[in-house]
């Protein structure tokens, strides 16, 4: 399987994205994974999250958003490629981050406002600021958007890891 | 916090509880259970019977947040976790947690967290810092230094500031034995009520009109055709009222319901009207939720909204939109027509009256003319809009406390908004409500104790339950008052160390009389103010005792006491019954039975007790005020769960009924029992002469209050790093361009100044305010915006305008450490 490939395969379409996070997110059989690694750096200590391989490096243009689902098939993420280095972002410029779409409030699908750099919830308007670990700005919500840990392989743009609770779980990998 | 909280087993022990920090009073689950015996995943194995091998579905489903979970130790030893979360029954919230409830858990004490900086035990400073005392030493002294001061100088030299609220902050339980301790045991005079100088209404003009303070219901909120926001930030400060009952009303969720309840009546989504300097967050979210055309932001200079609310005031009666069936039935009508020629001008020309309100408030006609129409134009012949009127802090301590209400009021009466589905004149309320306690024995105006302190009046200063060296008015001087006359107290108890205390008292006296005052500091953490005291007393928190109070529909619930208190900590009403206890004692040493007899009856064995003592005042008839809880038992709150029973209630063949609404039988709280109209003496008073110099003096205007994720001084919330990462100091909002001309850039470090004194804080760019304007963050333990406010009240009421200060701003240098992970992006962007 090529990268490409595997690539379109995780990566989903906005109106998949939007099923995904507005139904019941179970059910969503066979998320493919390309590896089991050992626990990931930062992530919680009991699991095993699976490294994935999320972007082509040399593809993310500056404004690049990639829908995703890490580390199950349940857990949409987004990953960003913002216009100014991000705390604990990823590439030479340190501008590429990934995080749980799922509000921490209520679990609503949080959207990329680009001319704001922020992610917004529709239902309580909960706000992140994806290039400060998406903290809360302000909103509702009592915990930051969980973090999809990545790391570059080459030109590889891999998703190791989770750091924070994705809303819904009692654990991120059930 | 734990990154994967553990699911609570089916034998965890529940509990009933409410939030303890805004006045909307959501209901929350408590769950506890020994550690090591954590449910499972499967609907079998855990105490919501819920399958949690799946995620749970958005909106729908139950998940514990990790700000949910925490671990805590009882007085036994014995560990547990405890998780809180929304209650989905609950009619406030519906299952919606705010940001400040949803970190309910991690307030609790815990000897393994930040929290554990609790005060556990009392301390007494003689000399060389405060060193930990039993009890029985603490009241021993403290009731003999109380005695003293009563015998030499009276009743009056003994000085209170205390809370009055509900919540976490008091109850009805401890609000009744503090009461009970101060007027009518010591018998003092010089009350003042947590956040102002003085024991006082904050809205005098609505009692003196014949209107309680909360006369809606939530589910008014959700009727109405118009909701009018008057100096409030509800998305912010009052959020699951905003979210779960206006917001369904502006974006139409709740049409059905007016439907079914207005039949034939013509219904359509709800509008809103907010007044407010700023362009915040409830702007943006009501724009997202009803569409820009339906809501109708005015955005006044500063102080100036009673020259708004009699402009619009004076057209609903040049269109002749206003309810006279509703003025001639229930409000004295000679009130309406001194209110019509006075307030609303009458005998001038419109134009210019409006002329006027336009130069004053930079609002433009075509929105007073707008305001005016959704708030008072017929729907159709003979149908009357419903318009549910609302404000908070923004009117009551702007320009002059007791006109502004006046006005609000005034309005709401002329076009008959009270009393009805879908209408009111209410305060939003910031902290929950539980005020029962003796009449106060002072008259209006009440005293300022602020000022009797720096007077030198004051002989001991009981401080319960707030930090006025944070929030009161002209704070660096209160402060300064504290530290210069606490020192010759602290040197005579330094003195007669070891000596018993009955022996220590010439000295002390000796001290009061050469300028000392004792200070006594209640409180759960040490605070700002604290530091000061000879004395601490260490109480007892939410959740560590059972208490009750009312949120911003009048609506009693249980809290319930599911942990123990840290070391030897012990509820509020049980501090003032130990020291009433000791009180009594040395009166009756001293054969003094009349004095001593002022302190009986302060037996209370438990929580209960004491909320059944503070009920016998109330007749169960609808003369009560409205918090009158006739009727009502423990039992009966741990039946009726979150949702509660709206007070006041009256007994019915001895069963307690409650209000949904106020004023719905007609029946004002006056002496004819009809509202009054407040008259004013002109529609627009200016400026006070203390406000007005500073206005003249510095550039900008130094708005303050709240913010979303913190309460009040955050007691709580700088011990817990989600809340306190986001704001480790008071952040000032400024305009763009102004911060461009000064230099300053986003978290760049600031200073405030004036002729009171100065703040430092973290400097926050941003569009919500006009030039000229800034908005700074009240209450952060790094700097009091107190400190910049002048020590100017209301002549009518001791009420400070502490919304009217004005200062210069400089930049001291880029953000501090700290600082430099926090986001400045715009806080009032929904879409």
């Amino acid at each position: 399987m090529s990268n490409e490939s595997k690539r379109t395969r995780h990566a989903l379409n906005r109106r998949d994205f939007l099923k995904v996070s507005s139904g019941c997110m179970a059910g969503v059989a066979g998320v493919p994974m390309l590896s089991v690694s050992s626990p990931a750096l930062g992530a919680t200590p009991t699991s095993a999250y699976p490294v994935m391989e999320v972007a082509r490096l040399s593809e993310l243009k500056p404004g690049t958003t990639i829908p995703f689902a890490y580390p199950g098939p349940s857990s949409p993420a987004l990953l960003m490629r913002l216009p100014e280095a991000a705390r604990d972002g990823v590439g030479k410029d340190s501008t590429i981050v990934a995080f749980s779409i799922l509000c921490t409030h209520k679990g609503c699908p949080v959207s990329y406002k680009a001319e704001q750099g922020m992610l917004i919830c529709p239902c309580h308007w909960s706000t992140f600021d994806p290039a400060k670990g998406g903290d809360l700005i302000i909103g509702q919500a009592s915990s930051s958007l969980p973090r999809i840990e990545l790391r570059i392989e080459g030109d590889k743009v891999q998703a190791v890891g989770v750091e924070g609770l994705i809303y819904g779980h009692h654990t991120n990998i059930l | 916090m734990r990154n994967t909280p553990p699911l609570p087993p089916v034998k965890a022990r529940r509990y009933t509880t409410v939030c303890q920090f805004c006045v909307v009073g959501c209901g929350y689950k408590v769950y506890k259970w020994p550690q090591g015996r954590d449910g499972g995943p499967k609907a079998a194995n855990n105490a919501f019977g819920l399958d949690f091998t799946r995620p749970q579905p958005p909106m729908a489903g139950e998940w514990i947040a990790p700000n949910m979970h925490t671990q805590v130790v009882d007085r036994d030893g014995s560990r547990h976790n405890v998780v809180i979360v929304p209650d989905r029954a609950c009619v406030v919230n519906k299952g919606l947690s705010s940001v400040r409830g949803a970190g309910l858990a991690q307030t609790l004490y815990s000897p393994e967290r930040a929290t554990r900086a609790r005060l556990t035990q009392p301390l007494l400073d003689q000399g060389d810092g405060q060193k930990p005392v039993g009890w029985d030493e603490a009241s021993d002294l403290g009731a003999r230094v109380l005695k003293a001061i009563i015998d030499r100088w009276g009743p009056d030299a003994v000085g209170m500031k205390f809370f009055d609220h509900g919540g976490g902050g008091g109850g009805f339980e401890n609000n009744w034995a503090v009461g009970r301790f101060f007027f009518t045991g010591v018998g003092t005079r010089t009350a003042s009520i947590h956040n102002r100088p003085a024991y006082n209404s904050e809205v005098h003009a609505a009692g003196d009109a014949g209107l309680v303070p909360l006369t809606n219901s939530y589910l008014d909120a959700q009727l109405a055709d118009t909701i009018l926001v008057v100096g409030a930030n509800p998305y912010e400060t009052q959020t699951n009222y905003f979210l779960e009952h206006m917001v369904p009303n502006l974006n139409g969720t709740s049409m059905g319901l007016k439907q079914a309840t207005f039949d034939g009546e013509p219904v359509d989504r709800g509008r809103m009207i907010i007044v407010d300097p700023r362009r915040t967050m409830t702007v943006a979210t009501a724009e997202t939720a009803a569409g820009r055309d339906r809501v109708l932001h005015l955005q006044i200079e500063p102080g100036t909204d009673i020259a708004l609310l009699n402009a619009i005031g004076r057209l609903v009666l040049e269109y002749r939109w206003h309810d006279v069936a509703f003025m001639r039935e229930r409000t004295e009508w000679q009130t309406f027509e001194a209110f019509q020629r006075s307030t609303l001008a009458v005998d001038r020309p419109l134009e210019q009256m409006l002329e006027d309100a336009v130069r004053v408030t930079g609002v433009t006609r075509e929105q007073i003319e707008t305001a005016a129409r959704w708030i008072a134009e017929p729907k159709a012949p003979g149908i009357r809009r419903r318009t549910l009127l609302h404000y908070e802090k923004g009117l009551i301590w702007g320009l002059k406390n007791y006109q502004n209400i006046a006005a609000i009021v005034g309005l709401g009466l002329l076009t008959g908004n009270v009393g009805k589905p879908g209408t009111g004149i209410s305060r939003l309320g910031g902290h929950q409500e539980a005020y029962v306690r003796p009449p106060y024995p002072g008259r209006r105006p009440a005293l300022n104790v602020d000022e009797a302190v720096r007077r030198g009046e004051v002989k001991a200063f009981w401080v319960g339950g707030c930090n006025p060296v944070l929030t009161t008015l002209r704070a660096e001087a209160l402060e300064q008052s504290l530290v210069e006359r606490g020192e010759p107290v602290r040197r005579a108890l330094a003195a007669t160390r070891g000596r018993p205390a009955g022996q220590r008292i010439p000295a002390i006296v000796d001290a009061l009389k050469a300028g000392g005052m004792f200070l006594i500091a209640q409180d759960i953490y040490p605070t700002a103010t604290t530091r000061h005291a000879h004395l601490v007393l260490s109480a007892a928190q939410w959740g560590e005792m059972n208490l009750t109070s009312i949120n911003g529909e009048r609506r009693l619930r249980l809290y319930e006491r599911f942990m123990d208190p840290p070391g030897e900590a012990i509820p509020d009403w049980a501090i003032m019954a130990r020291f009433a206890h000791r009180l009594r004692e040395l009166y009756l040493q001293d054969r003094n039975p009349l004095a001593a007899n002022r302190f009986l009856d302060f037996d209370w064995k438990s929580d209960e007790d004491v909320f059944i003592d503070a009920r016998y005042q109330f007749k169960g008839t609808n003369t009560d005020p409205m918090e009158g809880y006739a009727g009502i038992t423990y039992d009966l709150l741990r039946k009726l769960g979150t949702d509660g029973i709206q007070t006041p209630t009256r007994l019915v063949n001895r069963i307690p009924v409650g209000t949904v609404r106020m004023h719905e039988d007609g029946h004002f709280y006056t002496s004819t029992g009809k509202a009054r109209f407040i008259p004013a003496p002109r529609p627009w008073p200016g400026y006070a002469a203390k406000v007005e110099s500073q206005r003249k003096r510095y550039r900008f205007w130094i708005n303050n209050g709240r913010v979303n994720h913190l309460w009040q001084t955050l007691y709580h919330h700088r011990y817990l790093p989600f809340y306190q990462g986001r704001y480790p100091m008071p952040c000032l909002e400024m305009h763009p361009e102004d911060a461009t001309e000064l230099g300053i850039g986003p978290g760049d470090r600031v200073e405030i100044s004036n002729d009171m004194g100065k703040v430092e804080a973290m400097a926050y760019p941003s569009d919500a305010v006009k030039r000229g304007h800034t908005f700074l963050l009240f209450g952060q333990p790094r700097g009091a915006a107190g400190n910049l406010v002048p020590d100017h009240v209301d002549p009518k009421t001791t009420i400070p305008s502490y919304k009217q200060a004005w200062a210069d701003v400089k930049r001291l240098g880029p953000p501090p450490e700290d600082v430099k992970g926090v986001s400045f992006r715009p806080r009032n962007v929904a879409s």
